[in-house]
């Protein structure tokens, strides 16, 4: 009975996050049939130009390019940020020479290299790959670097005590220690790729998403604008769907050893207990 | 037999510097149980530290089984007091006691095999796959003492392991270590402020003084196997705890 209520409850919750964009799509589909406004065309247009383009006609031709680059530069950033925050961590000599240029080039915003990373790989894939690692690698590098450092001391001298060598201490200690930070930066960074992607695509460039928006808004198709404008939300959406999805599942350990795992994971932990109350049943 | 003398420690470069250990002397038989036994900040976890192999000594010399120690000797495992920062929370229990295991040159069966008996021998079987955020603090020294049973030490050296956990499971422990001690026929090194834990468990007492230096050794001529009720209401645990407890108290404590 009690069960069939609290059901009940997270059926509605769920339903309830629906409710806004449902009616806020609808409510822009209602009014825009009628407006006949230029900057807004009519929901049902902007539907069907979506459809014709990206069903499936430009998926090869810009879909498929902006998302590898993108990928491509992030793949990029994970490893080198993660292996040189690992490195940085590790060595106070390094982290103290090298923290002025991080902090400069962190600072630094990455489209202001744009002009230059055309002069140096021209105006194709590797220019736009270089704006991505150039935004997304020190966010992942300065967490994994933080990481790094926050590791148990008492992990690291229970290994050595056990003469587990350095390498495997990297592997199975500092790194999966430092994981949780290194997961927090690679979230971030995810972001900042997907940003450095369109913008990227919009400076010289003769594919990608975000040269389809900025050419439609050129040739004042004003709808397949808006298209091109979704689909780069859903992207974003799709990408940190799956990025969740993948932290949580490597990091189930992080959230369980903090408590933060629904009730069947620990219930089944208790389980593990002693069991007095069986012994007591049958002593009684 | 682990033989110390002259074990001295002072940290950072000055060797003006107030020592951590000042001078300790003494020796552990085989298959004996030693607890040493000092109030916090005389030098214990610096000493066992240095016993290990963790970190050098300033001058003199530690020998294990005739063999100076420098790092880690491959007859030796360690049992930290603090459980949950020992136990990799992103292990298994199983993988947690078979982790040190793989660089012993062990093949996956005979580590399976060790990791199993391990987990026998502290009531643990069937736990594998739990993870240590999922056991009771108690379960999670457990599983850091299968650790060390699993590397199949002659030597174990043990630092408060069960200073954080609740009197009954404490009790509970010290009457598990005691058998696993004798079933594996290891040598136990048990350090411990708890005067009561040290006279119940130990063959021998060693007082420690700050900065650490032996101040007693006493034999405890406590018959075995021991009782937690019976051993603890003999008079001579009252006269040898009584002994330790002005032998602390006369000792100088750090700062």
């Amino acid at each position: 009975m009690k069960d069939g209520r609290v059901i009940g409850r997270r059926a509605g919750l769920f339903l309830l996050q629906f409710v806004v964009p449902v009616a806020l799509v609808a409510g822009f589909g209602l009014w825009s049939e009628r407006a006949d406004d230029f900057f807004f065309p009519p929901l049902s247009r902007i539907a069907a130009d979506f459809a014709d383009t990206w069903l499936f006609e430009r998926v090869g031709t810009d879909l498929v390019p902006s998302l590898a680059r993108m990928l491509a530069g992030y793949a990029i950033s994970v490893v080198c940020g993660v292996a040189l925050g690992v490195l940085f961590g590790m060595s106070r000599i390094l982290r103290t020479a090298t923290d002025p240029v991080i902090q400069f080039l962190r600072a630094l915003p990455a489209p202001a290299m744009i002009p230059f990373a055309m002069l140096l790989f021209g105006t194709g894939d590797a220019s736009k790959v270089f704006i991505v690692v150039l935004g997304t690698m020190w966010p992942i590098l300065l967490n994994t670097l933080d990481g790094v450092r926050g590791v148990e001391e008492q992990q690291l001298d229970m290994a050595r005590s056990f003469r587990v060598p350095a390498t495997a201490r990297l592997f199975h200690i500092t790194l999966p220690a430092a994981s949780p930070r290194i997961f927090a930066g690679m979230r971030t960074s995810l972001g900042i790729g997907i940003i450095l992607m369109v913008v990227s695509e919009m400076v010289a460039s003769r594919n990608g998403i975000g040269y389809f928006v900025l050419q439609s808004q050129r040739s004042f198709e004003i709808s397949a604008m808006w298209g091109g404008v979704i689909l780069l939300g859903l992207i974003g959406l799709a990408l940190s769907w799956v990025f969740v999805r993948v932290e949580n599942r490597v990091l189930r350990w992080h959230r369980g050893a903090r408590g933060l795992l629904p009730e069947p994971a620990t219930a089944s932990g208790r389980t593990g207990l002693p069991r007095p109350t069986t012994q007591e049943v049958t002593r009684a | 037999m682990l033989e110390v003398s002259r074990l001295r420690k002072v940290y950072g470069a000055d060797p003006q510097a107030a020592p951590a250990i000042e001078e300790v002397s003494f020796e552990v038989a085989d298959r004996e149980f030693l607890c040493i036994l000092g109030s916090s900040g005389c030098g214990k976890s610096t000493l066992l530290k240095c016993l290990s192999g963790l970190i050098p000594a300033s001058s003199g010399e530690i020998r294990l089984n005739g063999e100076p120690v420098t790092g880690p000797p491959e007859d030796m495992a360690f049992v930290f007091q603090d459980y949950s920062r020992s136990l990799l929370p992103w292990m298994t229990v199983a993988g947690n006691v078979s982790f040190p295991l793989r660089y012993k040159g062990l093949s996956k069966r005979e580590a399976q095999a060790a990791t199993d008996e391990a987990l026998d021998a502290v009531s643990l079987a069937g736990m594998h796959k739990r993870f240590p955020w999922q056991l009771s603090g108690g379960m999670q020294q457990r599983v850091a003492i299968a650790r060390a049973l699993a590397y199949r030490p002659k030597i174990l050296l043990m630092d408060e392991p069960f200073a954080s956990l609740d009197a009954q499971t404490r009790s509970g422990l010290e009457d598990l270590l005691l058998d696993i001690w004798r079933r594996f026929e290891v040598t136990v090194l048990f350090i411990t402020h708890d005067i009561d834990e040290a006279v119940y468990l130990a063959d021998r007492v060693l007082v420690l003084e700050a900065p650490a230096k032996v101040g007693l050794d006493v034999t405890v001529p406590l018959p075995r196997p021991r009782d937690q009720l019976t051993t603890k209401a003999l008079p001579e645990f009252a006269e040898l705890r009584g002994r330790l407890f002005s032998a602390i108290q006369g000792a100088p404590v750090a700062r």
